[in-house]
């Protein structure tokens, strides 16, 4: 899994079925002091992660495709879990 | 997945029986700065892509591409294809804090 921060987000005028089960969302990947580190990754989320919060990304397809409900998804990266602000590095 | 921009088409003349009747398309990756809508022209600098397209995507469109494995999930049997258009995008919304 990945730190990564939401900055910003994408709608499409047609994509996979699998995207429409929640948001594209921009995401950031941060290093260890919170940075930004390469280049931005879209990833779907479910949990409703708001704008610059940080995430906890999954970079597997197959738990990706399982979370997502459709085993034909082409996702890769899918928001795990939203990280507790208090302990955001 | 990637955001990237649809630049070309590739047509094959021999290829893997798998591939047949695909829809191949050229894809610049999007730079950061493109991101927050600086122009598309100069290219980005990176590797090209060859991206499969069922989207029906067009010259000049950006699009969402995922690679690796994942990109073969989507077809009922198997297909030699790691790099897969799963999104035509219609509006970017980047706003990164002003602290990088």
């Amino acid at each position: 899994m990945q730190l990564a921060r939401i900055d910003g987000s994408v709608t499409g005028t047609a994509c996979h079925p699998s995207l429409r089960r929640g948001r594209t969302v921009i995401c950031q990947p941060l290093d260890a002091e919170g940075r930004a580190e390469g280049a931005p990754i879209l990833a779907l989320d479910q949990l409703g992660a708001g704008l610059h919060q940080v995430v906890l990304i999954s970079t597997d397809g197959s738990e990706t495709r399982r979370q997502v409900g459709d085993e034909h998804s082409p996702l890769r990266n899918h928001v795990q879990a939203l990280v507790d602000p208090a302990i955001t590095p | 997945m990637r955001l990237g921009q649809v630049i070309g088409k590739v047509t094959l003349s021999h290829a893997d029986p798998a591939l047949r009747g695909l829809r191949l398309v050229l894809v610049q990756p999007l730079s950061r700065a493109q991101f927050a809508g600086a122009p598309l022209s100069p290219l980005a600098p990176g590797a090209t892509q060859v991206v499969c397209d069922e989207l029906g995507a067009e010259c000049g469109q950006i699009i969402g591409f995922t690679e690796g494995a994942e990109a073969a999930a989507p077809f009922s049997r198997p297909t030699p294809v790691d790099a897969y258009d799963a999104l035509v995008v219609e509006r970017v919304t980047y706003s990164p804090p002003s602290i990088p």
